[in-house]
């Protein structure tokens, strides 16, 4: 088996941790830009709203985000650095429409310890230098020269201990830093010093400030005229500089986020922990403070970032909810606030645990997260691919095909939906009562298989059979001009727009007609070697009625040929390979770009740039789709044009960024589809699929949907119940009313359908929930919950009481039905043998369910393990347990069931800090650990000594750089079964930063190497899928490159790469 | 610390300061460990502990009975106590009866920096050996003029393998283990050396301590050492304020023209042998040259000023340990005082320690946790934790029978290493609760009480 590990993100991070406002794409243009932990994204304000510009990865995990404008620039550059001390300054290319990178570097040192309170990084107002907090003891300087260039950084000592933050002043002749700092005593103090650049060292500032708040730990510089410095505390906020003192109260918050409101700095809009948004203003006369204001505007997400847009709109980031951009209002709404929430991002971010379900039972999994953190938590149900939302149905067996038609050109709705089968068309329609029945088509061939039908112009309609073609007039129904084929020739093919026909006979026959107010003229008859398998004139030129170029796909010599209309020239042609003909050809656009769409009949699926004036074709690409003929339809659905392809796996085919993209669509099997907007259902799709025929709605059109459930309160751990149809949640509530912020653990019970609390049980106070899960014992038919919980009492500092309470649904009500008190917090519960594991503190506790002499049942300690530092993560696989240890990385443990003890079988010895672990295989584990890094560990037992045999080797290290809480067995994707890529085990992982990815059994380098405190090593056995699915996005000539230096085909390559990106 | 599990899943503190924050309150929950112990394989005082640096797993014992020995602190060898308690034996021992072992007392046995494959143990009998560990062979041995107190290896070092012995001899030696010669004599203390130690921060700069009471700087680059630390150096983080250091530079410029592009062209000469990669030594030597120069006096490296008369310690410096970051030394003296210095300034932070008596005699072997917030001492037969910024003692380790020679922190596992005149290695490590044995006594009642029902029936 592959060691290999293909590592892919599925959803991007969502949690915005910064935010700026500038002109960075061009001097008059006002730019947002956000930061969401490895990812930028550019966008621009317009009267509109924002318009997303550009999403660009970055390969490190963002600390610091900060736009300037060195002297002599009309435009701000970006300074970006990581949390592994690379920086980078961007400056915006508006030729290429892209970023580049105008200075790079890397500020790590050697020695030094990393800052506690997360890395600074500022930028003198007048641009002289840049000055970086990144160890403690130390302060970088990066010198900017007269140029705006960045010079070589220096370090200078910075003797505060325990620095909070350091702001540049405004309006000072030499650079100036002001420090928050906290002294060994725990007060909190600020200091000034100039930064002299020559001397590379500090002097003394013009002012300090000694015991502030005691929560004080944000400052905000205060732009000229005004200078000087906010100090923003729990309770106080302090404006202070070299002249001035001002204070104000506050009620108890802790503030997390400011934004600028005025240039002149006289308001400013503070987020606090709460999520409240409040208005600071200093009053002043000219350029003299003379007090503070602050008032309370309203609540929001809470807020990590606050951006002030333009004109009372500011944009919201958070970590901890979905994003927001809100509309300041002159006056309050009905409820006081004024605050008026616009738009919503969303955010899957923090996902604290998750669980697979299959609620449509499907075969595709779904996922449900636990997302947001305190008021702002949530469910989200995160599901792959495009759902339909059947609207009707009939039955219908042996449909061949199926065409909308109107009835008159003008009519912005569909009336007539023909369907055809072996030997008869039948027609249906909406009558009065917006029902479906069956009508007639007087003008229409009713007898026998309709090959195509279409609207044309003068209100007419086509049918084509194989023996002719019909056009009626759509209003009379009546038959206007009929073109029979030569007598011994029967069509085959045929298609059409509302000009044109082309049509093919046996033996290589293509005519092409075009209509006319009740005429139709054979323009032209071409004589082709081979016979027509498919066709297409789909009009994407200028003209929308009228299409310059056919496609033709042929037997015999498996080609794809272009051919001018109305001439019948050949333009291109193209051999595709292989012995599989194709079966249905379409020409489209996407997003302005021209393609042939090829699709063969083994599922495979060609597409080709196409020139439209030359009608060359180029950048051919091969995916796979399915396994049966594909037949390929246009359908828009927001105004834009999708293809779906039907086949044994449906799938949309869409465009984004320039890029195809194909999503699956929520179907088993669709032969046939064709696009049926009625005014009774607008902008539905007809579907045929296994003797069925369904009109829908459709998804709009991407990737993964998220639906949310928001909850008010945190849910912390979620478990389903099959049996009962249920979820259970561990939820705390958070009281917020009181003095004191108060918080409440309850179990919930959800239905898995609606999503709504049917049940709940309050925990005692102080008892937390840990850990939940849905199991049965072994002579025992009943499913129970159990929930783990722990006793945190404010005084201790590792729980030492827990108690695990075993549940049973009964009419949708949780019923307790036994409980077991423990030694310490339960962190996790797994169902082990018929019995239940749990781990507690350093214990792993195996629990009997066993009968008591009263027919009531009790759980009942057998055996445990001991010996490790915390258990907080434990899977286990048959007689095996897999522990991941707070700081000893993982064990392997083994319950004999003989003795009726678990015994260590082996650990790895490095000393990983765990944050999850799963079992992969038999003899592989996979464990995540606290420097965003993912390892997997091999059983050894072919070892040659103990030694060996007790040591799990480490086989694979990655850098993720995203911080796992949950990995769980499981897929987005529904299964292939004869897809070599459908057969790998594939593990699903959510993380802090709401990432969902994916692990499956299959110079960048230097950001994926594993890292930790300790050591850095070079990713080994896992492969970075994020990487290997950009190879996509490249040109064709970089392709070539890739493919040169691998020797493999290009066409090839493309293939299985497409292919991996359907995992997810 | 189920909150702080939960604080860290919802992204609300940083994993890093999870970590930090799980590593301190351990440390302040350090007691004698009631799972883990070491069975000393010594029949003396024991001087020396270290565990290996790379895999933090096996611990080198020194004793004064001249034996040498190697934990696994990691694998127990047996469990005692139905397996509640793990004891570790030492998994190699080197004493008198081995043909190279050493005759006298071993006072300092180290490992190399780079892998177990070799160790370093320097004795009383004026022998440096280094040792094959695979083999327990010696595979080089240096010749010390007198007795050998202190060993020493850069951790940093990319570029050398040098061994730097302190010993009754006024020089320090640097043994250097790709010749097997010596490479460097260093020579400016006026009595023994018994601590040194190399910076954490640059490869080339070692610290000594001698008995003068004098600690010296030594940049191994270039002759003679380049700073003394003065205890009366007290004035830490003061920066001359706005307007004189104005007036200073204006002054210093005219007059200091000269001298500024000789000092010019001397720190381009370092930073050309500096090569690459090694400028970021925080002990910039540009500060006490710059400084110095701007007050008007050309340093020699050789500091034939009254400077190199200074002193750190009334009496002889016996312990010295920086912090991992580079940024503070730490040294204990006869005098029975602990100092904190700060290093680029080479200032006496005056953090006053609480201690009552220090050993006097020996060398003695410090420790620091990582983030630098204790500092572990030996303290006659305790062990004392301080605080590493306000001197107050956090913590006592009582149970050693006689003075206490030796501590090592463990990072990984957060367990402190003691060693002593009772030849004992005694395992000082966080809390943990052993309430199994209730569990089980409990659940055992319980057994009792089923049959007994059993039984009636």
């Amino acid at each position: 088996m592959s060691t290999y590990n293909y590592v892919v993100t599925a959803h991007k991070p969502t949690n915005v941790t910064h935010s700026c406002v500038g002109n960075f794409t061009s001097p008059q243009e006002l730019n947002l830009i956000i930061a969401k932990c490895t990812r930028i994204e550019i966008h621009l304000l317009t009267a509109q709203g924002l318009q997303p510009m550009l999403d660009v990865p970055i390969y490190g995990r963002i600390a610091t985000l900060e736009l300037f404008r060195p002297h002599g620039e009309t435009q701000d550059l970006l300074f970006i650095a990581t949390e592994r001390y690379k920086f980078c300054v961007l400056q915006w290319d508006p030729e290429a429409s892209e970023v580049i990178t105008r200075a790079m570097g890397d500020v790590s040192d050697r020695i030094g310890r990393p800052t506690d309170n997360g890395q600074i990084g500022i930028i003198d107002p007048d641009c002289r230098l840049i000055g970086l907090h990144l160890y403690d003891g130390l302060f970088k300087v990066i010198p900017f020269d007269n140029k705006g260039q960045l010079k070589e950084a220096f370090n200078i000592r910075l003797e505060e201990l325990q620095v909070l933050d350091i702001k540049f002043l405004y309006g000072c002749p030499k650079p100036t830093i002001v420090v928050l700092y906290q002294d060994n005593k725990d007060a909190r103090h600020v200091k000034t010093y100039e930064v002299a650049l020559k001397d590379k060292d500090f002097i003394e500032g013009p002012w300090s400030q000694n015991n502030l708040d005691n929560g004080a730990d944000l400052l905000i510089p205060v732009p000229p005229p005004l200078c000087g410095v906010l100090i923003i505390g729990e309770e106080t906020i302090v404006y202070c500089s070299a002249s001035a003192f001002k204070a104000i109260p506050i009620r108890p918050a802790i503030t997390r986020s400011y934004g600028r409101v005025d240039a002149d700095g006289s308001r400013y809009l503070l987020g606090d922990h709460n999520g409240l948004l409040h208005l600071l203003v200093i009053t002043h006369e000219k350029e003299k403070v003379t007090g503070l204001k602050i008032e309370l505007l309203g609540e929001t997400s809470i807020a990590s970032t606050i951006s002030y847009l333009d004109n009372a709109f500011v944009y919201v980031g958070s970590s901890y909810g979905d994003s927001q951009l809100i509309k300041l209002n002159l006056q309050p709404d009905a409820k006081g606030s004024y605050v008026e929430a616009l738009e919503r991002y969303v955010n899957l971010g923090p996902i604290v645990d998750f669980c697979v379900v299959d609620l449509e039972r499907q075969g595709q999994g779904q996922v449900v997260t636990c997302s947001g953190a305190f008021k702002d938590g949530s469910l989200r149900i995160v599901r792959n691919g495009i759902g339909i939302n059947e609207q009707a149905s009939v039955e219908l067996q042996g449909i061949k095909g199926m065409w909308s038609l109107r009835s008159a050109t003008d009519d912005p709705f569909d009336t007539f939906l023909v369907v055809s089968f072996i030997s008869e068309t039948r027609i249906l329609a909406m009558n009065i009562e917006d029902e479906l029945e069956e009508t007639e088509i007087e003008g229409f061939s009713s007898q026998v298989q309709t090959l195509f039908c279409h609207d044309a112009v003068y209100d007419q309609l086509v049918q084509v059979t194989s023996s002719s073609v019909r056009l009626v007039s759509s209003t009379s129904r009546e038959l206007r001009n009929e073109w029979k084929a030569p007598p011994g020739y029967s069509v085959n093919v045929a298609t059409a727009n509302s000009t044109q026909v082309l049509l093919a006979a046996g033996g290589g026959h293509l005519v092409y007609l075009e209509i006319g107010d009740g005429i139709l003229t054979e323009v032209k008859h071409a004589q082709l070697e081979y016979d027509v398998s498919c066709l297409d004139i789909n009009p994407i030129g200028g003209n929308s009625s009228y299409s310059s170029l056919a496609a033709v796909g042929m037997w015999t010599d498996i080609s794809v040929r272009i051919f001018s209309l109305p001439d019948l020239n050949l333009v291109t042609k193209e051999h595709l390979g292989g012995e599989i003909i194709p079966r249905s050809v379409l020409l489209c656009t996407f997003e302005g770009t021209s393609y042939l769409l090829c699709a063969l009949g083994d599922g495979h699926l060609l597409n080709f740039l196409l020139n439209l004036t030359t009608g060359q074709l180029t950048d051919r690409k091969k995916v796979s789709l399915g396994t049966q003929p594909i037949t390929l339809r246009t359908f828009s659905s927001k105004n834009t044009t999708h293809v779906f392809a039907a086949s044994d796996r449906p799938t949309v085919i869409y465009s984004s960024n320039k890029k195809l993209l194909y999503s699956n669509v929520n179907l088993k099997e669709v032969s046939h589809m064709c696009p049926f907007n009625s005014a009774a259902f607008p902008d539905s799709l007809a579907i045929a699929k296994e003797g069925e025929l369904t009109i829908g709605t459709i998804d709009d059109i991407q990737k993964l949907h998220i639906r949310s459930i928001p909850l008010g309160e945190h849910a912390r751990r979620i478990c389903h119940q099959e049996h009962s149809r249920t979820f259970a949640l561990c939820s705390v509530k958070y009281n917020q009313s009181s003095a004191e912020d108060t918080e409440m653990h309850i179990i919930r019970l959800l239905d898995d359908q609606t999503f709504e609390f049917i049940s709940s049980y309050s925990l005692d106070q102080f008892e937390y929930g840990c850990s939940i899960l849905s199991c049965s014992f072994s002579d025992d038919n009943n499913v129970y919950y159990c929930v783990g919980t722990a006793y945190v009492m404010p005084e201790e500092n590792e729980p030492s009481k827990g108690r695990i309470l075993v549940f049973l649904v009964e009419d949708g009500k949780l019923l307790l039905v036994a409980e077991k008190e423990t030694k310490g917090a339960v962190y996790s519960l797994n169902a082990f043998n018929g019995k239940l594991l749990a781990a507690i503190n350093q214990k792993i506790q195996l629990y009997k369910w066993m009968l008591r002499d009263d027919g009531t049942r009790e759980l009942q300690s057998e055996c445990g393990h001991h010996g490790h530092i915390l258990a907080l993560y434990v899977q286990t696989r048959g007689d095996f347990i897999v522990v991941g240890d707070l700081m000893k990385s993982i064990s392997l443990l083994i319950y004999k069931h003989e003795e009726g003890a678990i015994e260590e079988r082996a650990r790895d010895y490095n000393a990983n800090w765990m944050t999850a672990v799963e079992i992969l295989d038999d003899d592989i584990y996979l464990g995540a650990e606290n420097n965003f890094n993912l390892f997997t560990v091999r059983k050894n037992s072919e070892g040659a000594t103990d030694e060996e045999r007790s040591r799990l080797e480490v086989v694979g290290e990655y850098h993720l750089g995203e911080f796992v809480n949950r990995f769980r067995h499981g897929s987005l994707v529904m299964r292939m079964p004869d897809s070599d890529v459908g057969q790998i085990p594939t593990c699903i992982f959510g993380t802090v930063n709401g990432v969902i990815g994916g692990v499956g059994g299959l110079s960048h380098e230097q950001w994926r190497s594993y890292s930790s405190e300790k050591k850095t090593a070079d990713a080994k056995n896992f492969l970075d899928g994020d990487l290997i699915e950009s190879f996509l996005d490249l040109s064709r000539s970089k392709m070539d490159e890739v493919s040169k230096a691998m020797a493999v085909p290009v066409e090839e390559l493309m293939k299985r790469v497409e292919e991996l990106t359907r995992l997810h | 610390m189920w909150k702080q599990v939960r604080e860290r899943e919802t992204g609300v503190i940083n994993p890093k300061l999870f970590a930090n924050r799980v590593k301190s309150n351990r440390n302040s929950s350090l007691q004698l460990s009631n799972y883990k112990e070491i069975v000393s394989a010594h029949r003396g005082a024991i001087n020396s502990l270290q565990v290996d640096l790379t895999e933090g797993r096996y611990l080198l014992s020194a004793g004064a009975d001249a034996s040498v020995a190697v934990y696994d602190v990691q694998r127990a060898t047996e469990y005692v106590a139905s397996g509640l308690v793990a004891k570790h034996k030492n998994i190699l021992l080197v004493d008198k009866q081995h043909e190279h072992g050493h005759k006298y007392a071993v006072s300092s046995a180290i490992w190399y920096p780079v892998d177990t494959g070799l160790f370093v143990t320097g004795s009383y009998d004026h022998f440096i050996n280094v040792w094959d560990t695979n083999t327990t062979q010696v595979v080089m041995n240096f010749k010390m003029p007198g007795k050998v107190y202190k060993t020493a290896m850069s951790t940093l070092s990319t570029s050398h393998m040098l061994i730097a012995a302190g010993t009754e001899d006024v020089q320090v030696r640097l043994c250097d283990i790709a010749s097997g010669a010596f490479s460097h004599t260093l020579s400016g203390h006026r009595d023994g050396v018994m601590a040194v130690e190399w910076s954490t921060s640059s490869e080339w700069v070692l610290l000594t301590g001698g008995c003068d009471g004098a600690i010296r700087f030594w940049d191994i680059r270039r002759a003679g050492c380049f700073s003394v630390l003065n205890q009366s150096n007290t004035q830490l983080g003061r920066r001359s304020p706005l307007l004189q250091r104005v007036i200073t530079n204006k002054a210093s410029t005219s007059k200091s023209s000269s001298v500024g592009t000789s000092s010019k062209s001397r720190t381009a000469q370092g930073k050309h042998v500096n090569g690459n990669g090694s400028k970021h030594s925080s002990i910039t030597k540009k500060n006490f040259s710059q400084e110095k120069a701007s007050a008007g006096k050309r340093l020699h490296p050789g500091l034939i000023s009254s400077q190199d008369r200074s002193t750190a310690h009334y009496g002889a410096v016996i312990g010295l340990k920086m912090t991992s970051d580079g940024l503070y030394l730490l040294s204990a003296g006869s005098d029975s005082r602990l100092k904190l210095w700060d290093v680029e300034s080479c200032c006496n932070t005056l953090v006053n320690f609480d201690i009552v008596r220090l050993q006097t005699s020996k060398t003695m072997q410090l420790a620091v946790s990582p983030d630098s917030d204790l500092v572990f001492v030996p303290c006659m037969s305790t062990v004392k934790a301080f605080s590493m910024w306000s001197g107050q003692t956090m913590l006592s380790f009582r149970s050693h029978y006689d003075n206490v020679n030796s501590c090592w922190y463990n990072e990984q596992d957060q367990e402190l290493y003691t060693g002593g005149g009772d030849r004992q290695i005694l395992v000082w490590s966080p809390f943990r609760s052993n309430f199994e044995h209730e569990d089980e006594w409990n659940s055992k009642q319980q057994g009792i009480a089923l049959d007994q029902d059993n039984w009636s029936d």
